[in-house]
């Protein structure tokens, strides 16, 4: 049997955060979901001891208190976490933004996508090879789907 | 009031009666020192000094005088009994003197003297005055035009802040509206199959907003970077042109690109600019006839629309030409204008900003933007660029 796959969501917009647990547990009941409020939870959950950590962190930009940036810096910085691959998850599209996020490590920047089968796609693309090639996965997702996807 | 040097009590007592006399102020100073003293302490509008004096004679204390910014403009009259010779007459000229009297003297003449170089000081004065207030009110003006220039530069940098936040900020809840939406649509709409064309709407308006927020958006940021690079517009505009490729292949259009000239600039503007022309060009084709584009430069000499080429120009025109509807010339100065639209929506689509963030990023490389056009003769768009962009 395959591995339960684990899921960090770290954005501080409610609405999102449902939305995609939602989507996430229809396209795979079998992944464990986790969602932060901003980076100084994420950050905290992270490195708390004893726990198991995600396989693959959603990091929106904007957030109170910690920005994803900061959060991504902190995440790179760590000996234990430096390895599991963020993807910028954000309604920002801007160059700057793609540019300055993939530098510090992110594996891809997705622009939040409108229409629910996007995230359908992206998510179950997503659980089903967080363990293989994923840059590669969501680069020929990006070719059909409506939403922006920079790997 | 009239100042009287002279080392002699008599001469000053006799002197200073006279002017009395004839309705002058007149006070006295019995030495040079004396003089220098009161002249920096009052304002006198002549002096009459005395040549020979002990301590500092008169012609030191004239040129002492002409020296201090605060008196230099008093006329001296030298009056003397001694020093008659032209030597010492010359003299008192060069050390500051308007005039050169010798005793003994004629009191009419003197007085008429006195007269006609009090007065001339007096216009003098006025005059520079007037000057000095002149001075002063430019020096104002310009000081309040720079305070005034400083706090519109901020205010404006602020202002374009404001709406950057703005629309970025307004893009958030658009999203969910549209994402609702779709998923209402998506899982109501067939129980209640009424409710599925306003959702439709509903979608299609955030969208057409969320166009409008991103075109905002994109215009905003303009200004806010200034990174030239010397970049190859041919390699800019092939990506411009893959990026539509759809619609180019769609309208089944034919484009011709010229070699185009290297410039400084910022390569992801150049790269909307492009980006918006063409597909303008190819928004305002004609129905029935293959759109047919043509993307040329040539260097110039000046920066003008109309200028002369030269082969080692500073400036670079590039035109974008089309075979499509083109448009009437009286509104030319419309179609680069925020939201100016010449057509309605349902006839063609946008937003009415593609051209005014065209422009704006023209200006920001210091160039120019205009077109020539005729209805239903096509149109060129004309863009004068500077090659190399001034250093600041």
């Amino acid at each position: 049997m395959a591995k339960t796959v684990s899921f960090l969501l770290v954005d501080d917009d409610a609405d999102d955060t449902s939305l995609f647990k939602e989507v996430l547990e229809e396209v795979n009941p079998s992944v464990v979901f986790n969602s932060a409020e901003d980076g100084h939870q994420a950050l905290h959950y992270l490195k708390k001891d004893g726990g198991t950590l995600p396989d693959i962190i959603f990091l929106d930009l904007n957030m109170p208190r910690m920005s994803g940036k900061e959060c991504l810096t902190e995440i790179k910085r760590d000996e234990k976490l430096h390895d599991i691959p963020v993807i910028m998850y954000t309604t920002s599209s801007q160059s700057k933004d793609i540019e300055e996020t993939m530098q510090k490590g992110a594996i891809c920047f997705i622009t939040k996508p409108t229409n629910l089968n996007d995230l359908k796609s992206i998510l179950s693309s997503i659980s089903g090879n967080v363990h293989s090639n994923l840059q590669k996965t969501l680069r020929v997702l990006s070719d059909t789907a409506n939403t922006f996807i920079v790997c | 009031m009239i100042l009287i040097v002279d080392d002699k009590q008599e001469n000053l007592f006799s002197l200073k009666a006279l002017l009395q006399l004839n309705l002058y102020d007149a006070d006295t100073a019995d030495s040079g020192e004396v003089a220098l003293k009161k002249i920096l302490r009052n304002e006198y509008e002549l002096i009459i000094l005395d040549v020979q004096m002990p301590g500092i004679d008169g012609y030191e204390v004239a040129e002492i005088i002409t020296g201090y910014s605060k008196s230099k403009d008093i006329p001296i009259i030298f009056l003397s009994a001694v020093n008659i010779d032209k030597r010492f007459i010359a003299k008192g000229y060069t050390s500051g003197g308007v005039d050169y009297v010798t005793k003994p003297f004629d009191p009419d003449l003197l007085l008429l003297k006195i007269k006609t170089f009090s007065k001339l000081y007096r216009q003098t004065k006025e005059l520079n005055d007037i000057k000095d207030n002149l001075e002063q009110k430019v020096e104002e003006r310009t000081a309040e035009l720079k305070q005034l220039n400083i706090h519109l530069e901020a205010s404006n940098s602020q202002l374009q802040q404001y709406a950057f936040i703005a629309s970025h900020d307004l893009q958030e809840p658009l999203r969910k509206i549209v994402t609702f939406t779709r998923i209402l649509k998506e899982r109501f709409s067939e129980k209640v199959p009424e409710a599925n064309e306003y959702m439709s709407r509903i979608i299609a308006s955030s969208e057409r907003m969320r166009t409008l927020i991103s075109d905002l958006l994109d215009y905003s940021r303009i200004e806010m970077d200034r990174k030239f690079v010397l970049a190859d517009l041919n390699k800019i505009v092939s990506q411009s042109l893959t990026d539509l490729e759809i619609i180019i292949s769609e309208k089944n259009a034919e484009v011709v690109v010229e070699q185009l000239c290297p410039i400084e600039a910022i390569p992801e503007q150049m790269a909307q600019v492009f980006q918006n022309l063409i597909s303008n060009a190819l928004k305002f084709s004609k129905q029935d006839v293959t759109p047919v584009l043509r993307i040329s430069a040539e260097l110039i000499k000046e920066k003008t629309i109309e200028s002369k080429l030269s082969a080692n120009g500073k400036y670079c025109r590039i035109k974008v030409t089309d075979n499509g509807i083109g448009f009437d010339e009286i509104y030319l100065d419309k179609i680069f204008g925020m939201f100016q639209r010449l057509h309605s929506k349902a006839e063609y689509s946008g937003t009415g900003i593609g051209l005014s963030i065209t422009k704006k990023i023209i200006e920001n490389h210091s160039g120019l933007i205009s077109a020539n056009s005729k209805e239903n003769e096509g149109s060129a768009f004309i863009i004068i660029l500077p090659v190399k962009q001034a250093t600041t």
